[in-house]
């Protein structure tokens, strides 16, 4: 299968609508606007199997199967989650900054499929250059007729409204998202109810990812069977490997789900930069935490990486070089973690808060003993009766380096306390 | 969308529209039709009150929450939830180092190091002459450009110290007009 994410990622500035269109662009979006039904755009997306980039990994036919039929009792919503945040992803900057009529014609067939007459592109507010990348196609797709009041001459409407986020880690979480587009501070909220049936200005509404929509226009355009074709069973098609840290050659490729973190950092990243030896990688992004490297040939997908007692999480592999320690490392998470969430629920705010205080301790090596016990505690503790998997995303760092880095914690306790022999 | 709401933006308080270009106190005034519920806007009107006056201050988010129909007091518990709403002014030039694990790996330590040098200011400090701040933030989406920073919202990647000492000259050649100073570094960069 050829690329179909990247194909633009070369380039320096984004793909103009003229020349997207020489390429054959928007023709499956028309397509699906003059001949095809809602459930059967639906159908196919869930006989792709496609799952969510945005880290959850939930099918998205069957996200958008939840979503109201008619007859509708007023609107709904698609809204678009480029929150990207978590440390080590940047896959749907570069998709946004090269190619954003591929996040936008995934985003027309999208709202299509659920019945939305508003998409909101929320985008983090640091990422401006894309922000801007987006305005001039969306401006570009106005002006074609692509959008507006008669979509493709059809009798759909469609807009877009591009809204910018104004930093906070935590409003990529999906109903954080949605409290913060409505303006108000972007803490998460319980669910039930599910943005399904109460999201955007209370209405119905579908999060999907930038990436996750990326992936829509080429499934309707070749079909299932050709999506299903690559990847892995369970997790078809191809993911943006972000790999980041210290490789020869940082950047984001276009595989196989299923491709093993090896393949990616050695053949495709060039090996750790100046050939030195590896400590650690991170699978998927800060929160999927740390692997030693003999656990490079495991497999990049879902269910792979969960026998291994970690995430796939949003694909973005770190490589920790040897001269860094995994308790400096845990440390810049940990201070990362504290700093962003949103406070909320105590068992979080205070785990968040106390569990970098006790990677500090060790950093200056002064942990001891009955911290190990400690950090279990929190980690334990803080996922209960939370309102969302913050805790998770935070445990995953600090318990993955206690287990497979135990040693240098051992190495980092004050003299008198360290291990007896 | 409720009819009280849109009377309420018509009768922007006076005074503190004059203040403002005419052009954005329409901008502003027209943002909240884009979206279901007023309050939609917030962010937006925040966003663009901050780009004219380089932070917000207190007739700032009495505005803003004119607009959208929301007290001044909530519009604070708002912002103050966002990292990229100053509360207080900030240089004409505001760098932020990421230092998130990917630039950290990278050397982002040297960037701010270097900047230190230079300018003689440590995180969260403002120059004398008011040209630049120092801030360190969480990752911006530039872990396969690392170590970068941001000036603005606009990125510098793939630094070493000899680039960010050259950025900050550009920069303060070009003080006078801060937008132009950074769009022109950034296409030499
Ligand atoms: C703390 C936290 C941060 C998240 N950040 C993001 C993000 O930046 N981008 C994203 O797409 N999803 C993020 N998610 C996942 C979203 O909640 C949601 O699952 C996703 O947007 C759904 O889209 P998808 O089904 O296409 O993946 C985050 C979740 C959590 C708990
Ligand atoms: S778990 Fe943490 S981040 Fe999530 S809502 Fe509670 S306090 Fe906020
Ligand atoms: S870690 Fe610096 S940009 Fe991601």
């Amino acid at each position: 299968m050829e690329n179909y994410l990247s194909t633009e990622f070369a380039r320096s500035g984004p793909l103009l609508l003229a020349e997207a269109l020489n390429k054959g662009r928007y023709k499956t979006a028309q397509r699906v606007f003059e001949l095809m039904t809602p459930e059967q755009v639906v159908d196919e997306v869930k006989n792709s199997g496609l799952r969510g980039r945005g880290g959850a990994w939930f099918p998205t036919g069957i996200k958008w199967s939840f979503m109201p039929k008619p007859p509708l009792k007023g609107p709904s919503y698609l809204v678009i989650n480029a929150d990207e945040g978590e440390p080590g992803t940047f896959k749907d900057r570069a998709i946004m900054e090269k190619d954003p009529h591929l996040l936008l014609e995934g985003i027309l067939i999208g709202s299509f499929a659920i019945r939305a007459e508003t998409a909101f592109l929320y985008i983090r507010g640091e990422y401006l250059t894309a922000h801007d990348a987006l305005a001039t196609a969306i401006a570009e797709l106005e002006q074609a007729g692509f959008l507006g009041d008669a979509v493709f001459g059809t009798k759909h409407r469609l807009r877009i409204v591009l809204h910018r986020g104004a930093g906070a880690y935590i409003c990529g979480e999906e109903t954080a998202l949605l409290n913060s587009l409505e303006g108000r501070r972007g803490e998460p909220r319980p669910k039930p109810p599910f943005p399904a049936v109460y999201g955007a200005f209370g209405r119905p509404t579908s999060v999907n990812n930038v990436e996750t929509l990326a992936n829509v226009p080429a499934i309707v355009e070749h079909g299932a069977a050709w999506f299903k074709s690559v990847g892995t069973a369970q997790a078809p098609g191809h993911l943006l490997f972000g790999i980041s840290g210290a490789v020869e050659r940082p950047g984001c490729y276009e595989l196989p789900l299923g491709t093993t973190a090896r393949e990616l950092v050695e053949k495709h990243a060039g090996g750790v930069k100046g050939g030195k030896k590896m400590r650690a990688f991170i699978p998927g992004g800060a929160s999927t935490g740390f692997l030693p490297p003999e656990k490079l040939d495991v497999a990049m997908d879902p269910e792979s990486l969960k026998k291994e007692g970690t995430m796939l999480g949003t694909g973005g592999i770190i490589v920790i070089p040897e001269e860094i320690s995994v308790v400096d490392a845990a440390r810049v998470f940990s201070r990362f973690f504290r700093h962003e969430t949103c406070g909320q629920c105590s068992p979080c705010r205070e785990g968040s808060a106390w569990s970098d205080q006790v990677i500090a301790r060790f950093q200056r090596g002064e942990g001891q003993r009955e911290d190990f016990t400690l950090l279990e505690e929190i980690m334990r503790g803080s996922k209960q009766r939370t309102i969302c998997v913050f805790p998770e995303a935070f445990a995953g760092p600090l318990g993955s380096a206690i287990k497979h880095f135990r040693g240098e914690f051992e190495s980092a306790m004050t003299t008198q306390q360290a291990p007896h022999a | 969308m409720s009819g009280s709401g849109q009377a309420k933006a018509e009768g922007l308080p006076q005074a503190l529209v004059q203040a403002l270009p005419e052009a954005l106190a329409a901008e502003l005034r027209a943002l909240p039709l884009r979206y279901p519920q007023r309050r939609g806007a917030l962010l937006p009107i925040l966003h663009r009150l901050q780009e004219w006056r380089g932070h917000l201050d207190p007739a700032d988010m009495r505005l803003a929450g004119e607009i959208v129909g929301i007290s001044a007091a909530e519009v604070f518990s708002v912002l103050s939830f966002y990292t990229m709403y100053r509360q207080r002014p900030v240089g004409r030039f505001p760098i932020g180092v990421c230092r998130n694990i990917s630039c950290w790996v990278n050397g982002s330590d040297k960037l701010v190091e270097t900047v230190k040098q230079e300018l003689g200011i440590a995180p969260g400090e403002i120059t004398a002459d008011g040209l630049f701040s120092l801030q360190e933030v969480e990752c911006l989406g530039s872990c396969g450009t690392a170590p970068c920073l941001e000036v603005e919202s606009r990125y510098f990647e793939n630094l070493t110290p000899d680039k960010v000492r050259a950025l900050l000259a550009r920069l303060r050649a070009g003080a006078s007009d801060p937008a132009a100073a950074i769009r022109s570094a950034q296409n030499e960069a």
